[in-house]
């Protein structure tokens, strides 16, 4: 009598337990808000151009202006439009030359359209007493739109004048912070 | 890639250890107590499992946190409740899933006092350990870890899905010794690892003299992913070929391997009983469909380097991108490779220490003649196990205090107080009940849990039927 006493009592627990097992207190509709907002630093472009870049020595003709550009096929990927809130572009010039110089960044489009531009005015220095111009870009909302337009990138630097006496070089650096949201 | 990344942290918070099965081990009423330990006593004089319904295993467990701390009603957001969580658990917290089903289990007592039994089983073991790094990495980016080197070598991840073919034997040597052995061969479906990895990542602030303000450097980085039954189902089309095709590896069609059992069961005096097991010591050999995925690098990164070469009417610049790329698949080795390779099963060991009280069994029986010169039987015992499964990052210890009780000639109940990695308040009760000849039997444990299941680690389940035929 008392075993099936405590059968029965221990029997019942059991069910009680496992059928009124649940999940409760929670709320998963929350996964809807769960948002990865990774910050990624990443080098971007750099060269080192002596003076001499600036004076065409066999013609004896300054070069003003040098220009070149690059693919950078993933600013307009798909994937980074839809998940790139905000971008910043940070820019390091150390300019050993005894020169004003402006480095210019034109983004362009497919059709080779300028979407965006950055232009950084460099201050001039010496080969002892190298200057360094720091530079930052931010791009958010419109002025992000128009700049994820483009996949590709024409960099231009212009010295104010230049002969063939110039020593020293100018020297880039570039790094973009993706503020991304996944 | 949202919702991948939400269905991983549900997959993450909602799976769980560790095949533990403390409840049922060394209920000696149970048949399906022989695959936990084959050198077990066996009251019965044959058993043979309704096939598919001898053995239910759920089991599912993660070391660190639950859907509770991540999805429990509080004001604060998701977000920073997440964030909290990745940098509070560390890379040796990991999720588990476990699942058996029992297709058929027999035995039978032969003349030679050697007690036969076999089966089949099909199992899925699945462990993942938490790659702290790479979440951080994903959660919140290089910008506040510059100089920080990201360890690759946390991802450490095993999933096996398998048939296993059992035939064991079990013989009491003596009064007091009881021995076992069972020979397994396994029938693996699909089966994938990736452990051993090693490498970093590291993004380091340079000096006016460096080329670039970052560099971006991979670090022996050698990586690797083995894979069996996976890569030639890719060519198959819709669910039902690929059913079809498991179905097929399930019965010998899959990457085979040998493995063993042994166990014992000692009575120390009358009252004092020692038993331990070890299982799974074996290897399974993928021999077929296999392909295993492998990187390999030492690379730094610096950026694009604009070189403003002269260019000519006509010419065009250096294609500076496509460069990198080739610059990029030149540096990271990834090599696709058909190696055969073995695979150790995760090697479990179980051992107890039991003390007999109350009433003689043999007492209630009208002749214990047969018997007399064995310990009899009593009603009740206490005592302890242990139990240690391998793992990639080493073993995983869990120990329980138990008490056992047989209430009637058809009831018996017992009780578990386990501490684990999961947890240190899982209470586990299982039930055996024969009614005839057929035995039933109920285990779970975390039975704290099932009150809110959101709140617990881990949770195990096993349920069953038998028809057994007690010795005379």
């Amino acid at each position: 009598m008392k075993t099936s006493l405590v059968f029965t009592s221990i029997g019942v627990f059991l069910l009680i337990v496992f059928f009124s097992a649940c999940v409760k207190d929670t709320d998963f509709e929350k996964a809807n808000n769960i948002v990865l907002t990774p910050i990624v630093e990443l080098d971007l472009l750099y060269f080192d151009l002596p003076a001499i870049t600036f004076f065409d020595t066999a013609t004896s003709i300054p070069v003003l202006t040098v220009r070149d550009t690059t693919d950078l096929p993933f600013l307009n990927d798909a994937e980074i439009r839809n998940n790139l809130k905000r971008a910043v572009f940070s820019f390091k010039v150390g300019n050993s030359i005894q020169r004003e110089f402006q480095v210019d960044f034109e983004f362009l489009d497919d059709q080779n359209q300028v979407t965006s531009t950055i232009q950084i005015p460099v201050a001039q220095g010496t080969v002892s007493n190298p200057v360094i111009t720091e530079y930052t870009e931010n791009f958010e909302g419109q002025e992000l739109i128009n700049l994820t337009g483009a996949g590709k990138v024409a960099v231009s630097v212009t010295i104010a004048s230049s002969n063939a006496n110039l020593d020293g070089s100018i020297k880039l650096q570039s790094k973009t912070t993706y503020y991304l949201e996944l | 890639m949202r919702s991948l990344l939400r269905l991983i942290i549900i997959l993450w918070i909602t799976s769980a250890i560790s095949q533990n099965k403390q409840v049922l081990y060394g209920m000696t009423d149970l048949p399906q107590n022989l695959l936990l330990n084959p050198g077990s006593k066996i009251p019965q004089k044959m058993h043979f499992g309704v096939p598919f319904l001898s053995q239910i295993h759920l089991n599912g467990g993660s070391s660190g946190v639950n859907a509770y701390d991540i999805f429990g009603n509080s004001d604060q957001d998701i977000n920073t409740i997440i964030r909290n969580k990745i940098f509070e658990l560390s890379d040796r917290d990991f999720f588990t899933a476990t699942q058996q089903l029992e297709i058929i289990n027999f035995g039978w007592l032969a003349k030679n006092k050697i007690y036969y039994s076999g089966g089949v089983y099909q199992e899925l073991d699945f462990i993942l350990y938490f790659p702290r790094d790479l979440a951080i990495l994903a959660w919140e980016g290089n910008s506040d870890y510059l100089n920080y080197e990201f360890d690759f070598g946390q991802i450490s991840t095993t999933g096996d899905l398998l048939s296993v073919y059992h035939f064991g034997a079990n013989k009491q040597i003596n009064d007091k010794l009881t021995v076992g052995v069972r020979a397994k061969l396994y029938s693996s479906m699909l089966s994938y690892k990736s452990t051993n990895n090693r490498g970093t990542f590291v993004t380091t602030l340079m000096d006016q003299d460096g080329p670039n303000i970052y560099e971006h450097t991979l670090k022996n980085m050698a990586m690797s992913i083995e894979t069996s039954g996976l890569a030639s189902l890719q060519d198959l089309n819709g669910s039902g070929e690929v059913r079809e095709n498991l179905m097929g590896r399930a019965l010998f069609g899959g990457n085979l391997g040998l493995g063993v059992d042994v166990g014992a069961t000692y009575d120390i005096t009358n009252n004092i009983t020692a038993s331990a097991s070890i299982l799974d010591l074996g290897a399974i050999f993928h021999t077929k469909d296999v392909e295993s995925y492998s990187v390999s690098s030492n690379y730094t990164l610096d950026g694009i380097e604009l070189l403003f070469p002269v260019i000519l009417n006509g010419g065009v610049a250096p294609p500076y991108f496509e460069d990198l790329e080739d610059e990029v698949e030149r540096e990271v080795v990834i090599d696709t490779l058909n190696n055969l390779y073995t695979q150790l099963r995760p090697i479990k060991v179980n051992a107890s220490l039991a003390y007999s009280f109350g009433r003689s069994l043999d007492d209630s029986e009208d002749c214990n003649c047969k018997k007399s010169s064995t310990a009899p039987a009593r009603n009740q015992q206490a005592g302890i196990q242990y139990y240690s499964i391998f793992r990639p990052k080493g073993p995983q210890l869990a120990g329980t205090l138990f008490y056992s009780r047989r209430f009637t000639n058809f009831l018996a109940l017992k009780a578990t107080y386990t501490v684990d990695s999961f947890s240190a308040s899982n209470i586990g009760l299982g039930l055996v009940a024969d009614i005839g000849v057929v035995n039933f039997y109920l285990a779970a444990d975390n039975l704290l849990g099932y009150q809110n299941l959101a709140k617990a680690k881990s949770v195990s389940l096993q349920l069953g039927f038998n028809i057994k035929i007690d010795r005379e």
